[in-house]
């Protein structure tokens, strides 16, 4: 008995040491403020704005703005200096509609049953346009780094639901606190076409209907609102309403509403909500525009393309077709004469119509160029790797380098209302700036610095050298994973096996109830990636992860579509 | 491959022109013209100029420029109108409540829908695309022209067709909404409880803000207006007579409870839709001037439909009753003409009158017979030609002519008419759903209700 006490007493001892130690470490921790705020970029090719260049010049920064540009500028004894020899610094770029730092609600409300589904109430229905994104903004979460690694530096978020979620705010993809974030709150009423679920409104007939009657209620009770303010005699006092007074800067034109607009009936019925009723109107990541780029033009919405865009064909095809044709010397020529079926014509000419279709959405942006529309983009749904290389392919599809700097600048600096602080590499303006090895659209260029309001981000290109194309690690067998979401840390299996020249694997743990087979592996040096799909409710969720391989353990990222990014972790188990 | 390839381009440069052009002018020369309304004319010439009939006469000079095509030995007859249907929508059912006028298929109208093309296939030109029968008061339908090859919506609807409404009778809306979600109407006589509600509601509603109205006339008015309702504007418009109510019903006793409805709240314009015992009832809808669209021979596919006969449409037609025969269906739209041949086989009806069923009957159940339904100088030029007499076996179509433009030319029907190609898969999804379209329709976009507990467990 003695004893316990004894020992219950050194360990109570050893956890105040512990809580000591540990509270003396946070002391420690505790963040200093910078030693200065005055940066001067040396050497640089700056793009002050699309078109206008300045070869080896200096940019100098100071307190979160640009203060001047040019050649032989005086750089103040305390400013930090970035030698950025002969690279390229553009103005950060504006992301029209995101949802980039938005939290995901942890629980999908739309699960429950409501007994009476023609009348939910308006949370359930997805109504709730009095909402705040601010309040659901992380600036810990992963997809803001993502975006800014590719520079990105401010983007107009929307928060998580589906017919009138709430408002949107401008933020900057920096800063450690909600309010450092925020740049413009309420920019938009953000609004999306789709239904709630088993309840009313569930069709999207039903949703414009009640879009339509919950515009004419707000005007009809904002009216009455501003006749009892004038004079109350003779008058009931109207009743606070949070959803409809939601809408009173909208009918007063002082707030746009901001709608995600992908498919081409999307933007249509889009449209005719604002021709009955009359609102501003921003189409948000649009998809398939480019045959109704006049109806859009003409109807003075203001537009961000989607910087998403379907994955071109695999060549894959082709290159088996030639390894059969290697071993089968002697049978070619007995093939080539071979005659096409019907059947293969059939398949060659949808082939050909799927191609022409994304071809199609990859020069959407070039159509919208041609015809006088001004645009920017939005990155809502697209994952954030993939976006300078759908940038590059929209180039190859007609649009000019210049066209696309304006979109992701100067364009949505105007369209945003924010042309006087954003947008160009000028005196005056935020120092929101990326620098580039090469030109940002260049194939090989990697974004080495990205200020946001003035505070530095370094590029950390450590992991790609880490990535080695002529390692030889052996990835077969099975690996635990750990994977770092905002609902918590998630322990996953994933085996691979060798399968001729390839791998083949299955991927099982967290919520899966069965293995699922990976859609495919890739090996090159020790860059591992694998894809797997996981299908919730009908849906189909694309998980694509990346990571590098060190001996026995591996890291990297899985994304999930355009959801976003969570780090991974892996173990090799050892063998059984 | 290279002659279906120029084929397949020629046609998408057709697209183009033809969503800019509407209206067309055209020679049908030499042909059987079935006027419908007039009688049969043989060796016949129709012009059509600017998309409306210009004249109907013998050798009629082709204009300049003109396109001219020889009907020798064909069949020239108007355009068949399908009076429910459901086809070129996203979405049928908004099956949540069971009044929901203030919906409307106008908003949803899908014009790259592959069975618009088909139908053209088998001589539809006009369809009333329609909401489904979940709810007691269902949504408002469109009445659109199959104008396939537009990208825009609106360039299918028939502009100043009369608005039109779906309501629905029976186990439809007591499956949804009483079993569903156990709310009224469970049983025949919650429906029409319902329907009654909302007429009253609506009624009070236009009273209060006529009052309101009036008042805000009078100098030194203070007052509240009524507070804005989308479903009730739209079921005041009803009981105006602006809306034509499309009824989904089976049974003799709940379409004599609906004419009793009507003639209570003062509507005039009903049309019954499905009608399977509306032979039953056939002096009853004559004399209220209420109208029956029928299928030629489709029943027992559920309970309240055991009680049914092929003879339907023709004792409707002899009892005085404007009659029509439907699809309901996409593979079934594509061959009314036969439908409305059982006609004959069942009930004797005249070439005429089997005719009717699918040409002015529909029109004049959608308020669209003054524009066609009937070929007749100064109607729209809403045309199919056909290989051998239309209720015949052999009956084919050829061309389908909507506005004076050949939407269908079987001589020139291309493999792959798609629209808008998915960049994710080479075949449309809606090309093999539709092979699956002996579901019932009507309940589509339902079908949750039906999936949920509360259904499964009163079903026990």
């Amino acid at each position: 008995m003695i004893k316990t006490i004894t020992l219950l007493r050194s360990i109570s001892g050893v956890f105040a040491l512990l809580l000591f130690a540990s509270s003396l470490q946070a002391q420690e921790e505790k963040e200093l403020k910078p030693v200065t705020r005055t940066y001067a970029v040396t050497n640089v090719n700056v793009i002050q704005a699309p078109g206008k260049k300045i070869e080896m010049a200096t940019v100098l920064i100071k307190d979160g703005l640009i203060v001047s540009v040019g050649k032989g500028i005086s750089i103040p004894p305390e400013a930090i200096v970035i030698k950025a020899d002969s690279m390229y610094v553009y103005a950060g770029f504006i992301d029209g509609l995101s949802r980039v730092g938005v939290a995901r609600p942890k629980e999908e409300p739309s699960r429950e049953r409501v007994k009476d589904p023609g009348n939910p109430t308006p949370e359930r229905a997805g109504i709730t346009p009095q909402n705040d994104v601010r309040y659901s903004l992380n600036p810990a979460d992963k997809s803001i780094e993502d975006l800014r690694n590719i520079g990105f530096t401010v983007a107009q978020v929307a928060p998580y639901g589906n017919l009138l979620p709430g408002q949107s705010s401008i933020v900057l993809l920096g800063g450690k606190s909600i309010d450092q974030m925020v740049l413009i709150n309420n920019s938009a009423l953000y609004s999306e076409l789709s239904g709630a679920n088993n309840v009313y409104p569930n069709t999207i007939m039903a949703v414009m209907a009640k879009w339509r009657e919950l515009y004419r209620q707000a005007s009809q009770s904002k009216s009455y609102q501003s006749l009892y303010a004038s004079n109350r005699t003779g008058l009931e006092r109207p009743a606070s309403d949070r959803v409809l007074e939601a809408f009173y800067p909208v009918i007063d034109q002082k707030m746009p509403v901001l709608f995600k607009s992908e498919k081409m009936l999307e933007t249509h019925r889009i449209l005719k909500l604002k021709s009955d009723l009359g609102f501003a109107l921003t189409l948000g990541d649009i998809k398939e525009g480019w045959p109704i780029v006049n109806k859009i033009k003409s109807s003075g919405a203001k537009v961000f393309l989607a910087l998403d865009l379907p994955e071109e064909i695999k060549k894959e095809e082709k290159k088996d077709d030639k390894k059969a044709d290697k071993k089968a010397d002697s049978t070619k020529a007995k093939e080539v004469a071979k005659p096409k079926t019907a059947t293969d014509l059939e398949k060659d000419a949808l082939e050909k119509r799927r191609a022409e279709a994304i071809t199609n959405y990859t020069s959407q942006a070039s159509t919208f160029a041609k015809a006088g529309v001004p645009f920017g983009f939005s990155t809502l749904s697209a994952k954030a790797k993939d976006i300078p290389a759908n940038l590059r392919r929209m180039i190859s599809a007609g649009l000019s380098e210049e066209a696309a700097l304006a979109a992701l600048t100067t364009t949505p600096a105007q369209l945003l209302g924010l042309s006087d602080r954003m947008g160009t590499v000028e005196p005056g303006k935020m120092a929101n700036l990326v620098i580039s090895d090469k030109t940002y659209f260049h194939e090989k260029s990697k974004v080495r610095y990205v200020f946001v309001d003035g505070t530095l981000y370094k590029m950390d290109v450590k992991e790609e050298k880490k990535a080695d194309p002529n390692a030889k690690v052996d990835i077969e067998g099975s690996w635990s994973t750990v994977t770092q979401t905002p609902q918590g840390s998630n322990d996953g299996k994933a085996t691979f096996k060798k399968e001729g020249s390839g791998y083949k694997g299955t991927v099982s743990g967290g919520r899966m109830p069965a293995p699922v087979d990976m859609t495919s592996v890739t090996l090159e040096g020790n860059k591992l990636s694998y894809s797997y799909s996981l299908s919730f409710g009908g849906n189909s969720i694309k998980i694509d992860v990346e990571v590098t391989v060190e001996g026995d353990t591996f890291k990297g990222n899985a994304s999930i579509g355009p959801r976003g990014s969570f780090s991974i972790e892996g173990t090799k188990n050892p063998k059984n | 491959m290279k002659k279906l390839l120029t084929l397949f381009f020629s046609s998408l440069a057709l697209f183009s022109v033809m969503a800019q052009v509407d209206k067309g002018n055209l020679l049908i020369k030499n042909g059987t013209v079935i006027t419908i309304t007039k009688g049969n004319l043989e060796q016949t010439d129709v012009l059509i100029k600017d998309g409306k009939i210009a004249q109907i006469a013998k050798n009629i000079q082709a204009p300049a420029g003109v396109r001219v095509i020889d009907a020798t030995g064909h069949y020239v007859m108007p355009g068949i109108i399908d009076a429910h249907s459901h086809i070129a929508l996203d979405g049928i059912n908004e099956g949540t409540n069971p009044i929901t006028p203030e919906v409307s298929e106008e908003d949803v109208i899908n014009p790259f829908q592959i069975g618009i093309y088909r139908a053209l296939g088998g001589g539809i030109t006009t369809v009333h695309a329609m909401h489904g029968s979940a709810n007691a008061i269902g949504g408002q339908c469109e009445t659109i022209k199959l104008r396939y090859g537009n990208f825009d919506p609106d360039a299918l609807k028939m502009e100043g067709a009369p608005r039109t409404i779906k309501f629905a009778l029976g186990e439809n809306p007591t499956r949804s909404h009483g079993e569903g979600s156990g709310i009224v109407p469970r049983t025949r006589m919650g429906v029409e409880f319902v329907i009654r509600q909302a007429f009253s509601e609506a009624k009070e509603y236009s009273e209060a803000w006529s009052k309101y109205n009036k008042n805000k006339l009078v100098k030194g008015f203070r007052g509240a207006p009524p507070a804005y309702s989308y479903r009730h504007e739209v079921l005041s418009d009803i009981l105006n007579d602006k809306i034509i109510i499309h009824c989904h019903s089976y049974r003799a006793d709940e379409i004599y409870m609906m004419l009793k409805v009507c003639k209570d709240f003062g509507i005039k314009r009903i049309v019954f839709q499905h009608v399977n015992e509306g032979f039953k009832v056939a002096p009853e809808l004559a004399a209220q001037g209420a109208m029956a669209s029928v299928f030629s021979d489709w029943w027992a596919y559920k309970f309240e439909v055991y009680y049914s006969t092929a003879y339907n449409a023709a004792i409707l037609t002899r009892n005085g009753v404007v009659t029509s025969i439907n699809s309901d269906d996409a593979e079934m739209m594509r061959h009314l003409y036969h439908e409305a041949g059982k006609t004959q086989k069942y009930g004797a009806l005249t070439d005429e009158e089997a005719l009717a069923l699918i040409t002015i009957n529909p029109a004049k159940q959608l308020g669209i017979e003054s524009r066609v339904g009937s070929l007749e100088v100064g109607k729209e030029g809403d045309i199919v030609i056909f290989k051998n007499h239309p209720l015949s076996i052999y009956g084919v179509p050829m061309y389908t002519i909507v506005d004076g433009i050949v939407w269908f030319d079987r001589e020139k029907d291309p493999d792959d008419m798609r629209l808008v190609v998915d960049p994710k898969q080479n075949i449309d999804n809606a090309m093999l759903r539709d092979k699956n379209s002996d579901l019932d329709h009507c309940m589509e976009g339902a079908e949750f209700i039906l999936d949920s507990e509360l259904f499964n467990a009163n079903k026990k």
